[in-house]
């Protein structure tokens, strides 16, 4: 891909892009468009130092590292900016009164169950390492067989497979310990 | 009993794959979104390709090189030129990348060398791609593509130009000695990257110790030291990290390591090296495992990162980089 040929880099991005939303998505909760400028600027900064990848972790191992930079900066930038918005600004007034409708289409307390199981289950997954929260999502996030996994991940298929029960069941302390406190009242952390 | 806990644990891993499923799966970008991401990546990737093709300036550059070269023909002939009969065996390569490594021998004589071919003293290497050659009495030494090797003797060579990493433990026999433009390179039990272009020579000290003799003097280098020497005598040092970007290269190029029978903590200390990063354990008991687990399998063509992501998911270890360190920790 580095030499210019066209069919690389349309595997390239058949391959990572849509991987790397789901990813940028699960690990940000973010909305469309700032997933759509993370993505990007990570895809750029890929192909710009395409030099340095030289296989010593997989390429999307590579390109969820750029990923989680691109996400730490946007969550820093977000931290800089005002905390509320001013109801001043007459454009502020619109976006923040569409923001709070519900969409038609949801139940509102099914929605919040909805978000609140997927919150604790995002959270329990951000407690893992990082090669078992990579492992689930591909298994359950993108659907990949274990063959599949092996591959994005740069593993045998027995060490992938081994990988995910080790996740699975670091998952599954996590979880329990999280709807535990949940049950109890108290939020997971 | 056992049916009812089996059915309990059944339901149980039923609603564990039905929350990450519900979970985890999202909704695709928009066509069009994707379409416009797409666009602006694939301009920025012409954009860094074109800059990696040769330029025309580089072209230039060329042929300007061949018009000296022709010009101090008589010079460089008398430099190059060794008697046909030296074929002293130095080393033999043990991996290419890509493409092969052409060979001169004495100015006349090309060939081809492919993986598993002995290098003799005598051959002028110019790799086509990243090379690794294992050298006679131990150690190894990589090369970049388009890096031009002068084998002097079997512990002696020249660097033309390119970048080269020199891998020599203190348990290996012979001190390799490296001519550059700048003066030579001398080392004792030590790992290092040497870059030479028409400037200057650059030598990064990762491992050891090393001392550059140049016409000005004789400069020591401890790792972590990066010197920049020119052919006038100049020369400059500064500090360096011994791991990282800079040093992706050499990990691409690391020799295989057979983990049949050997110990995790063995292995754990050759992925160290050849990432340069320390290993630490988080607790004795991570220390335990590494020490008393002995490995079976393979990690062959596997680069050191990917290798120990594979090992230690057949343990009850985890791992993660924390600054230049690589923390061993056992499994949450």
């Amino acid at each position: 891909m580095g030499a210019g040929e066209q069919r690389a880099f349309d595997e390239f991005f058949r391959d990572s892009a849509p991987r790397l939303v789901a990813f940028a998505i699960r690990r940000s909760g973010l909305d469309a468009a700032s997933v759509e400028d993370i993505v990007q600027n990570t895809l750029i900064k890929a192909v710009r130092n395409l030099a340095s990848y030289r296989g010593e972790a997989s390429l999307f191992t590579w390109l969820t590292q750029i990923c989680r930079h691109e996400l730490a900066d946007t969550a820093r930038k977000a931290a800089r900016r005002p905390g509320h918005d001013s109801l001043d600004e007459p454009e502020v007034v619109l976006r923040v009164s569409q923001q709070l409708r519900a969409p038609s289409h949801l139940e509102p307390a099914a929605e919040v169950d909805a978000e609140q199981h997927r919150g604790a289950v995002i959270r329990a997954l951000n407690a893992l390492p990082e090669r078992y929260a990579l492992a689930l999502e591909a298994k359950y996030g993108d659907g990949l067989s274990v063959d599949e996994i092996a591959g994005l991940l740069g593993l045998t298929p027995i060490a992938a497979q081994s990988l995910l029960a080790r996740a699975r069941e670091a998952f599954r302390e996590r979880w329990v310990e999280s709807r535990g406190e949940t049950r109890n009242g108290v939020a997971p952390t | 009993m056992t049916e009812e806990i089996g059915s309990a644990e059944k339901k149980s891993d039923a609603d564990l794959d039905h929350a990450l499923s519900s979970a985890l799966r999202t909704a695709p970008l928009h066509p069009e979104t994707l379409a416009r991401v797409r666009a602006a990546v694939e301009n920025e990737w012409r954009a860094a390709a074109a800059v990696e093709r040769p330029s025309s300036r580089s072209r230039r550059w060329l042929w300007t090189s061949l018009a000296a070269t022709i010009a101090v023909g008589a010079l460089a002939l008398g430099w190059f030129a060794r008697p046909g009969g030296t074929a002293a065996s130095f080393g033999s390569i043990s991996r290419l990348n890509s493409g092969d490594i052409d060979v001169r021998f004495a100015m006349v004589r090309h060939h081809s060398l492919q993986a598993g071919s002995p290098v003799r003293v005598g051959d002028i290497l110019t790799a086509e791609g990243p090379a690794l050659i294992s050298l006679v009495g131990g150690g190894t030494l990589r090369i970049t593509a388009a890096t031009v090797v002068d084998v002097m003797g079997a512990n002696e060579i020249r660097l033309e130009r390119g970048m080269i990493y020199v891998d020599k433990p203190l348990a290996a026999s012979g001190n390799l000695r490296v001519l550059t433009r700048a003066g030579t390179v001398e080392h004792v039990g030590t790992a290092f990257e040497i870059l030479s272009n028409d400037q200057q020579v650059r030598v990064r000290v990762r491992e050891g110790r090393i001392r550059l003799r140049s016409t000005s003097g004789d400069v020591m280098a401890d790792a972590g030291t990066e010197l920049l020497a020119t052919p006038d005598g100049k020369v400059a040092q500064h500090s360096i990290n011994t791991y990282g970007g800079d040093w992706i290269w050499v990990a691409a190029l690391a020799p295989e390591y057979e983990i049949e029978g050997h110990p995790l903590l063995d292995f754990l200390q050759w992925v160290s090296r050849e990432l340069g990063r320390p290993v630490k354990f988080a607790d004795e008991h991570a220390r335990d495992v590494a020490e008393h687990t002995i490995l079976h399998g393979t990690v062959r063509g596997r680069a050191p990162l990917d290798a120990l992501a594979n090992v230690l998911t057949t343990t009850t270890l985890v791992y993660e980089m924390r600054g230049e360190t690589i923390w061993v920790q056992s499994s949450p």
